[in-house]
């Protein structure tokens, strides 16, 4: 499980992604030069104004896309040259739950299992275990289109769990959820995460939900360039609004705020 | 389905069924009418067989020749499904191999389903080896493009969300892309069971000795209207029997449809 053995800290150094516009041909550079250390079982929030190069980083944290130079780190490999290695290592949770229609719940969940072709006993009775543990003991046998928004995101939720990974991301994951669901569903992860002692990355652009989340806030500018490194710890709850302002201040500046840059 | 919207669907196929009852008692009473009256129209009385005659050929159907055509359709089918779809995976994972492939693959959907079997008499020797080669050429690109169009667009989302979990390149497929195109499929096997039927049908009129096609053949050189039209009847039945299992397969399959 991951909360006994100490997941693996990540580096990212100089980080750099280009893409070319599919039209133009002309590059579009997402993150420029991204240097970044979490540690193990950190709680990070990373948040930024859309087209800031948030997704673009979850991508390539989790693999799908290969720096254009630079390097992200887990424990010594690299999520795109070790693809393989990270198996059952990288869960994520998406914006939309993104369930297969054609499975059912528990078979949802089971799916991570299946890739790293665990028993079918022991599948089931992890994701049972996880579907349970996120309410859903009773729609075990629902298919998607049963359920309702919050329900679905909480298969994806247990569907992220299941494997008990080292390393737990999360991107936009509640921003499609109404106000009470989502905060509730934020509660759950959050609760989950520390629990199994993951290092857990949320992304995400709306600041409540950063600060409320997380140990760590990155606030990425343009180009994803690092403006704040926040330890939330820090900060006392009723300067939270203080800090709500001055992450504000800063997005909108697209400036380095050194005030907000921990030690 | 809402169960209004369930009604109204419920409603409208059991109006389509009395409708369609309706149409075909009226079919059948205008052509035993017919038969009836075409000496005294002029027309020979073998053209129009009545009822009567038709149930008589009906009951000289050899079982073995409805049993050739169907193994001939279905062994054909399975080998087109298993080729195009192989066909269109292998398309999908090499863009080269695409470019290459698909104006061929286009090509040969051009080409009349008579060239084919032109083709095949002269090219081949063995009947079965014919009709095969002919139901492939046929039915095998229907399956390919399908497979291969219903892949591409299976969600960008769900591809990556299933590629976040790491899955082997076998797993990718068994996991996400087949189950994913599975509507697509039962729909090309739908379209294809019709076209299997006539083309197979045609195949044997021109070059076998078995079959339901085969047999057309001798009713009509026999002139034997009433044997044509009943292997005409054997094989819509034998359609609406096939299209019966594949709508119950569809059912099973897709139940996680809403």
């Amino acid at each position: 499980m991951a909360g006994m053995i100490a997941p693996p800290p990540i580096e990212v150094r100089q980080l750099r992604k280009v893409f070319r516009q599919a039209a133009s041909g002309q590059p579009v550079v997402a993150i420029d030069r991204l240097d970044l250390d979490i540690a193990p079982r950190e709680v990070v929030a990373i948040v930024g104004q859309t087209g800031c190069g948030k997704s673009t980083f979850f991508d390539l944290m989790i693999g799908l896309e290969q720096p254009t130079a630079g390097s992200i780190r887990i424990g010594g490999k690299t999520p795109y040259g070790d693809f393989d290695h990270f198996r059952g290592q990288i869960a994520t949770v998406f914006q939309q739950d993104r369930l297969l229609p054609w499975r059912s719940a528990l078979d949802n969940v089971k799916l991570p299992l299946e890739l790293i072709r665990l028993s079918d006993d022991e599948q089931r009775k992890r994701s049972l275990f996880w579907l349970e543990r996120l309410g859903l003991g009773n729609f075990a046998a629902a298919y998607p289109h049963e359920l309702s928004g919050g329900m679905r995101q909480r298969v994806a939720i247990a569907r992220a769990f299941v494997v008990q990974p080292n390393i737990l991301l999360a991107d936009e994951a509640f921003g499609h959820l109404d106000e009470v669901t989502a905060a509730e569903l934020r509660e759950t992860f959050l609760t989950l995460a520390r629990e199994s002692g993951s290092t857990a990355i949320l992304i995400t652009h709306q600041l409540e939900e950063a600060i409320g989340v997380g140990d760590r806030i990155i606030v990425l500018g343009r180009s994803a360039r690092l403006l704040a490194d926040i330890d939330v710890a820090r900060w006392n709850k009723r300067d939270f609004a203080m800090l709500r302002e001055a992450i504000q201040a800063t997005l909108q500046n697209n400036e380095r705020d050194f005030r907000l840059i921990r030690a | 389905m809402h169960p209004e919207e369930h009604r109204e669907a419920a409603s409208l196929e059991g109006k389509f069924s009395r409708q369609a009852v309706v149409s075909l008692l009226i079919f059948a009473a205008l052509w035993e009418a017919l038969s009836y009256l075409a000496p005294t129209l002029g027309i020979p009385a073998f053209a129009i067989p009545s009822f009567a005659r038709i149930g008589q050929s009906l009951l000289t159907i050899t079982p073995i020749d409805v049993l050739v055509t169907l193994a001939r359709v279905i062994g054909a089918l399975i080998l087109s499904f298993v080729l195009g779809v192989a066909l269109a995976v292998l398309m999908y994972q090499s863009q080269n191999l695409e470019s290459y492939l698909h104006p061929m693959v286009r090509l040969f959907m051009a080409v009349p389903v008579i060239s084919w079997i032109l083709f095949a008499v002269l090219w081949f020797r063995g009947v079965e080896f014919r009709i095969a080669f002919v139901l492939i050429a046929v039915c095998g690109p229907v399956f390919l493009i399908d497979a291969l169009d219903a892949m591409r667009n299976v969600p960008r989302e769900l591809r990556r969300m299933v590629r976040s979990f790491r899955p082997t390149r076998l797993q990718y497929f068994a996991k996400l892309m087949f189950p994913a195109i599975v509507p697509n499929l039962i729909t090309s096997w739908k379209i294809n069971l019709s076209l299997a039927i006539r083309v197979v049908t045609i195949a044997e009129l021109v070059g076998a000795v078995t079959g339901i096609g085969h047999q057309l053949a001798v009713a009509q050189e026999l002139f034997s209207v009433a044997d044509v039209f009943a292997w005409t009847l054997v094989l819509v039945a034998l359609l609406f029997l096939l299209e019966a299992v594949v709508a119950r397969v569809e059912e099973r399959m897709l139940r996680w449809r809403a």
